[in-house]
């Protein structure tokens, strides 16, 4: 994928973020965007990436990255448990890249520890934020987007 | 239909199932590998399968009780049991199949990632140990938190407990599941190519599970109405991620789709939703769409080739789950009656409106809003709350203990043979973490609390029992011992000459490899990893302590005596040597390549 693409993933996923999770939205709305979300994902993975067979490998887990990207941005908007699900949300991220990373390992691919390190250390620095301002919201997606884009 | 009747139907048909699947079960065991159908690609068949389906149906009890437990979500105490009954049952028939898909059930403990302690280091790099690991700390953590919320109900300070050891479950429920999907996931199988198969895998083992419970509470006669509006919610991030999987692969099962994709969404109309027998078929329908779906993904030939189909061994293993589930299940259900239905429970439909409203009222940060109010101007060192000391403290006991694990593997001499990494061993770092941290967070508990007097003399004499067994165990894998020699002789090599390689691509390779580098399958997917045949280990070795080593065996090596003559093991030697030889200019020829 293009640097450009992948840049454009990463709006795309602050514009999907921004449907979740609204206060009056009900359970099933919020689960259909979800899937919407995650279905709009993989078309853009499908016609983004060139090849998924062997030099883009990582393509076969590019939507549920922009998943967990999407679920991260959205964190910032709750109302309530903040902290906690925004936590969550970057353990979800990192989960996806370490298990993708292992899978991918065994066929020779190597294993992106400095993108694995860096959102395991967003997590973890998450979890000592007592207030998250909007100052520190848009802190954090800066440090999100870097990520995304430079790791 | 009456809740009770039901359940005595079932347990009916439990039994029905149960005997001729016992057969099949004494067959599959007796006749090893041969007795079910093997795929031709993947060489794994039904236990297998039924393997990925019940591992995926144990996780309903704690991804349900745990997770909800953990998060502040709640949920009635009676389902939170029968979902936790259900996660033991099912757990206790998913570590059946791993071992009769091993043939050789006697060795089991040969898949104990114990480093080198018996002389042969285990294959860390195969996903099936990493497995072992996670599924046998599961398994123990269930049994405590089921046990825990047992004794709850007799000693309140018990409660106490269920969330700390919740949020310590929490990961590892997803850990297992994880580590399941790169058994397939990280083999060379085109059809289970995919980096997404950890979420996959956990998508699908979450769905099951709901569907289970939701199955499990049509036959007690009341309804979550919650689990059904989660249930249908993972079916559409599902149906996604098969569509995904078809983007990618082509790849697409048919019955599952209908069964576990189309036929859920009737949970949407109201009269089907509310009528119990709807919401039983539907459950029903999701579970058989599953199982359909981990069936033609552990066997990707079968319907395809002909040779791939179901014997009468398949379909007694299958039937012999069921029933044993059955049976097992509904038999505990009967003996926890007074623990599953009380006067605390809520009965009738959770529909989790009050969530919200519990929410709201607890405000943001819940569990700690009043002691800061209690301590606005006071200051608490971190160590002294009731969260450390219940929480992060064992979690930290947990993290030295994998740092003190790793440490004492990393000197191990096995790695000066073994090239192995950080991503080989860290799928099993997780599950010690939690192992560790448990047993102190259980031990200090009881020990604060003065808690061993509340446990009954049946239950000390249970846990001084399990000690006396796990160091018994323990010694007895950490003496180790060579393997004994199979029983069974192939007689189609008897007549076979003395030629070197003939022998070696018979006896040796599927192992060794036939160029001496090992067969890459075997690295990949079994356990443990032979020794690498290096010119200079050879040379230092000897030709008659390696001889010595072919007819006698040593550690995982089997013994050849019987079936080798010592002339024939000394030119295996030879030849071994030879193949040595040929890999090292090799590897120098490449290297001179690489400079150039």
């Amino acid at each position: 994928m293009t640097t450009l693409a992948n840049a454009l993933a990463c709006v795309f996923t602050l514009g999907c973020s921004a449907f979740l999770w609204k206060p009056a939205s009900g359970f099933y709305r919020n689960a259909l965007l979800l899937s919407a979300s995650l279905l709009l994902f993989c078309l853009f993975a499908f016609f983004g990436v060139d090849d998924f067979s062997s030099a883009n490998m990582n393509g076969e887990l590019y939507p549920f990255r922009m998943m967990a990207l999407c679920l991260c941005f959205s964190t910032t908007a709750l109302p309530k448990y903040r902290r906690r699900y925004l936590v969550l949300a970057q353990i979800l991220w990192c989960w996806i890249e370490l298990f993708g990373g292992i899978t991918l390992y065994y066929r020779g691919v190597d294993v992106a520890w400095t993108r694995i390190a860096a959102i395991a250390g967003m997590a973890v620095c998450s979890t000592l934020l007592s207030r998250i301002s909007k100052e520190m919201e848009f802190c954090l997606m800066v440090f999100w987007i870097a990520i995304w884009i430079f790791f | 239909m009456k809740g009770t009747s039901l359940q005595k139907i079932l347990f009916y048909l439990g039994l029905v199932l149960f005997i001729p699947g016992i057969l099949a079960f004494g067959s599959a065991l007796y006749n090893g590998p041969s007795a079910w159908s093997t795929d031709a690609r993947s060489y794994w068949g039904v236990p297998i399968a039924l393997f990925v389906f019940w591992i995926g149906l144990a996780h309903a009890g704690t991804l349900l009780s745990a997770i909800f437990l953990a998060l502040g979500i709640r949920l009635d105490h009676r389902t939170a049991m029968l979902a936790e009954l259900s996660t033991l049952c099912c757990l206790a028939i998913a570590g059946i199949f791993p071992l009769m898909h091993l043939g050789v059930i006697e060795n089991f403990y040969m898949v104990i990632p114990f480093a080198d302690a018996r002389g042969n280091f285990a294959n860390v790099m195969s996903p099936l140990v990493w497995d072992f690991c996670c599924i046998a700390v599961y398994g123990i953590l269930s049994l405590l938190f089921f046990w825990t919320q047992l004794k709850a109900k007799v000693n309140s300070s018990f409660e106490k407990l269920r969330k700390p050891v919740a949020w310590i479950l929490f990961p590892l429920v997803l850990w297992v599941h994880t580590v399941v999907s790169l058994d397939f996931a990280s083999t060379l199988v085109p059809e289970w190519r995919g980096a997404f198969f950890p979420v996959y895998f956990i998508a699908g083992a979450v769905y099951s599970g709901l569907a289970l419970v939701n199955g499990l509470l049509c036959l007690e006669g009341y309804r979550v109405r919650l689990l059904e509006r989660l249930m249908l919610a993972v079916s559409w991030l599902l149906l996604v991620v098969w569509l995904w999987n078809f983007l990618l692969k082509g790849d697409f099962c048919t019955s599952a789709f209908i069964l576990a994709g189309v036929i859920p969404q009737l949970l949407l109309v109201e009269s089907v939703r509310d009528s119990r027998a709807g919401r039983g078929l539907i459950s029903l329908s999701v579970l058989f769409g599953l199982w359909a779906e981990r069936f033609y993904m552990v066997m990707p030939s079968f319907g395809v080739s002909q040779n791939c189909s179901l014997n009468y061994t398949d379909l007694g293993l299958i039937a012999f789950s069921a029933g044993t589930f059955f049976l097992l299940f509904l038999g505990l259900r009967r003996v926890l009656a007074s623990y599953v239905s009380d006067a605390g429970t809520f009965f009738g439909e959770v529909d989790g409106s009050d969530i919200a409203k519990n929410e709201i009222a607890l405000g943001e940060n819940v569990g700690h809003d009043s002691r800061d109010d209690q301590n606005k101007d006071s200051y608490v060192a971190p160590w002294s709350t009731e969260e450390f000391r219940l929480l992060r403290m064992p979690l930290l006991c947990g993290i030295l203990g994998v740092v003190l694990f790793s440490t004492w593997s990393l000197n191990q001499n096995a790695f000066e043979h073994v090239y192995l990494t950080l991503v080989n061993i860290l799928p099993v770092m997780y599950p010690i973490v939690a192992l560790v941290a448990i047993v102190v967070l259980y031990l200090r508990y009881f020990w604060r609390n003065n808690l061993w007097k509340s446990t009954s003399k049946i239950e000390r004499y249970l846990v001084a029992l399990l000690l006396v067994m796990g160091g018994l165990f323990a010694g007895a894998f950490y003496a180790g011992g060579p393997s004994e020699p199979s029983p069974y002789e192939p007689t189609f090599l008897k007549e076979t000459v003395s030629e070197p390689s003939l022998l070696w691509n018979a006896r040796c390779s599927s192992c060794h490899g036939t160029d001496g580098n090992f067969n890459q399958k075997f690295v990949r997917e079994f356990y443990p990893v032979p020794q690498k045949l290096t010119l200079d280990r050879l040379d230092s070795l000897g030709v008659d302590s390696l001889a010595h080593v072919i007819l006698n065996g040593r550690g995982n090596m089997n013994a050849y005596l019987g079936r080798l003559t010592k002339t024939e093991a000394k030119a295996l030697v030879e030849y071994m040597r030879m193949l040595a030889r040929n890999n090292e200019q090799k590897n120098e020829r490449d290297a001179v390549g690489e400079v150039d």
